[in-house]
């Protein structure tokens, strides 16, 4: 074998590798750059400017002051806080309930199991009509019952009442995503060794001492990241309350992602306002991400 | 670890009797939550496929299923902008699915396969896109469209939507390759195999199941989306069915009968991969999911 083509070989093996490289690097950091990097920080910039779109002018944080002192953002952060928690700690309830329940090997478990798939891949305007139906005043099913046993005297118009409107919302909304938490911590429960609940059973434990001692332990880590990471969603969720209620009434639903649309799309256009809305949205998030990376360090399952 | 013995539970009701109790109320949850989750799916099936009449005849809203029709999908196709909708959803959620599959399957090699500095930073960069808020990321894109002359093109549509499915996908390749023992790859070249022709006849197939699920992932967010489209297209001809139809209910001309059965076409896609291809859905849980 002659050096020359030995060289040869390697540069040839050489010129392959960075080609591969160049083939897996340079559309992920595209990607990332034009997608991601462009976009936010168009927006962060635009942010600093007055009327943005048109004869743009600086004004440094003039519109951060002017979204947070509106009277809109105390009413849409509040009802933010309060979509996320109950519909991330109701999605939480129900997963764990059901994930329990077919995590016992019952009869219909796996139809179960296949039944709860199929909420989640919903579209979200399916889930709103099926909804917005079920809980209409006139051809409502919820209220023909709610009539029939006489617990309400007139049908409750729930996406329409500045009352019930949230609480429509969260239910349309645990419904479609219940199951997220049900699959992971359904997996969780499956990577329990079983003899751990034998041998507790032996020595005499009971069932809630095993789910105190056994269970919850073994779901900590699973049930933080799913209040966590779904909370961080439900509370930027635009879609299921856009579709359901546009935000009312009277801004009864009306929460942050409701509010940058309604800053950017309605009426006379703001895009000053509602990229400031976003950056302030953008922060919030980083924040939730620090601590995310902070606590749980999730890039050790790659970066090792 | 067990505090046995300890809890008032353990020690006054025998294990027998926790054991009804457990299995009579695991038998019950069971039952609630499959009422809950299929009460809003039949009523959408019943209402798409029994004629309006019948549905709301008397005054009341009947959904027994005594007569059976395919007119509501009918009307549908033939009063509605459902066809032209229908056909946009597919061409951009079949572009974005391919876009976002591909970047991934790539992106998930090469992070796996090359050492480099910062791949900590990639990892929460990556992180984050996946935590992001997709209505927060529609403001700006609108903006540079506009500026560009594409609003209203599947091309940025595509490539909204890829911008919130990939993210997810990028990340579950990349663990899906960790798994993929190197070793695969070296005997490969050790017989004389080319880097590229390794990855298409040893690695690829390999990862053949992290594909379909990043595949199925990215197919969802783009068939589901409403966030992106309403905010990219703004003229009827060119909205995806789930904007196309949100406008349906507004509409006195188009009843609940025909908003089910465009419903019910939504529902055919999710439908078959709940029953044909749930094993790789299941597997994208096992890393994490998706909103």
């Amino acid at each position: 074998m002659s050096a020359v083509s030995t060289l040869q070989g390697r540069l040839a093996e050489f010129d392959e590798k960075r080609l591969l490289l160049l083939a897996t690097f340079v559309p992920f950091t595209l990607f990332f750059v034009l997608v991601w990097g462009v976009p936010i920080g168009y927006a962060l910039g635009m942010s600093l400017f007055s009327d943005p779109t048109g004869a743009a002018e600086f004004a440094a944080f003039a519109n951060y002051a002017g979204v947070l002192t509106s009277e809109l953002f105390s009413t849409a952060l509040f009802n933010s806080v309060v979509y996320a928690l109950s519909s991330t700690i109701l999605s939480l309830v129900l997963g764990l309930g059901l994930a329990l329940v077919v995590n016992r090997e019952i009869t219909g478990g796996n139809a179960l199991r296949t039944m709860m798939i199929f909420p989640y891949l919903l579209p979200t305007l399916v889930v709103i009509f099926m909804w917005t139906f079920l809980l209409d005043p006139n051809v409502g099913a919820v209220n023909q019952f709610l009539l029939d046993y006489g617990l309400v005297q007139e049908p409750l118009a729930f996406f329409s009442s500045t009352q019930w409107a949230m609480p429509a919302v969260v239910v349309a909304s645990v419904w479609k995503y219940g199951s997220f938490a049900f699959f992971i911590l359904l997996a969780r429960l499956q990577a329990i060794d079983p003899n751990l609940y034998e041998r507790a059973r032996v020595e005499g434990a009971s069932t809630w001492q095993a789910f105190r001692d056994i269970t919850v332990p073994h779901l900590r880590g699973a049930i933080l990241i799913i209040i966590l990471v779904r909370g961080i969603w439900m509370f930027n969720k635009f879609d299921i309350i856009y579709l359901a209620t546009r935000g009312g009434p009277l801004d009864a639903t009306t929460t942050l992602p409701i509010m940058v649309y309604e800053l950017a799309f309605r009426g006379s256009p703001n895009f000053g306002g509602a990229t400031a809305l976003a950056g302030i949205m953008f922060m919030l998030l980083a924040a939730v991400a620090v601590v995310y990376f902070w606590v749980f360090e999730p890039e050790q399952e790659v970066a090792n | 670890m067990l505090g046995l013995g300890k809890g008032p539970a353990g020690k006054y009701v025998s294990q027998r009797t926790q054991e009804r109790v457990r299995r009579v109320s695991v038998i019950l949850t069971a039952l609630l939550v499959a009422i809950f989750v299929s009460i809003p799916v039949y009523v959408m099936i019943a209402i798409a496929f029994q004629p309006a009449t019948t549905t709301f005849r008397g005054g009341t809203v009947n959904l027994l299923f005594d007569s059976f029709t395919f007119e509501n999908f009918v009307l549908l196709f033939t009063d509605t902008g459902t066809p032209r909708y229908l056909f946009n959803s597919l061409i951009v959620t079949a572009s974005s699915t391919l876009l976002a599959t591909a970047l991934s399957v790539a992106a998930g090699y090469g992070l796996t396969r090359f050492e480099f500095r910062g791949k900590t930073m990639a990892a929460r960069a990556v992180l984050f896109a996946y935590m992001f808020s997709p209505i927060v990321l529609a403001i700006p894109l609108y903006v540079i469209f506009f500026t560009l002359g594409l609003l209203d093109s599947y091309f940025a549509l595509t490539l909204a939507l890829t911008g919130i499915s990939a993210p997810f996908g990028i990340w579950l390749m990349w663990q899906y390759f960790q798994t993929v023992p190197i070793a695969l790859e070296e005997s490969a070249w050790i017989r004389g195999a080319s880097r590229t022709r390794t990855l298409w006849e040893v690695v690829l197939p390999v990862a053949r199941p992290g594909t379909i699920a990043t595949a199925i992932f990215s197919f969802s967010v783009a068939w589901n989306d409403f966030t992106m489209a309403r905010v990219v297209m703004s003229q009827d001809e060119m909205y995806p069915i789930t904007v196309g139809a949100s406008l349906f209910l507004d509409r006195v001309t188009i009843g609940w009968s025909e908003t089910m059965a465009a419903a019910v076409l939504m529902s055919l896609p999710p439908f078959a991969i709940a029953l044909f291809l749930q094993n790789y859905l299941l597997q994208g849980f096992n890393v994490g999911g998706l909103e």
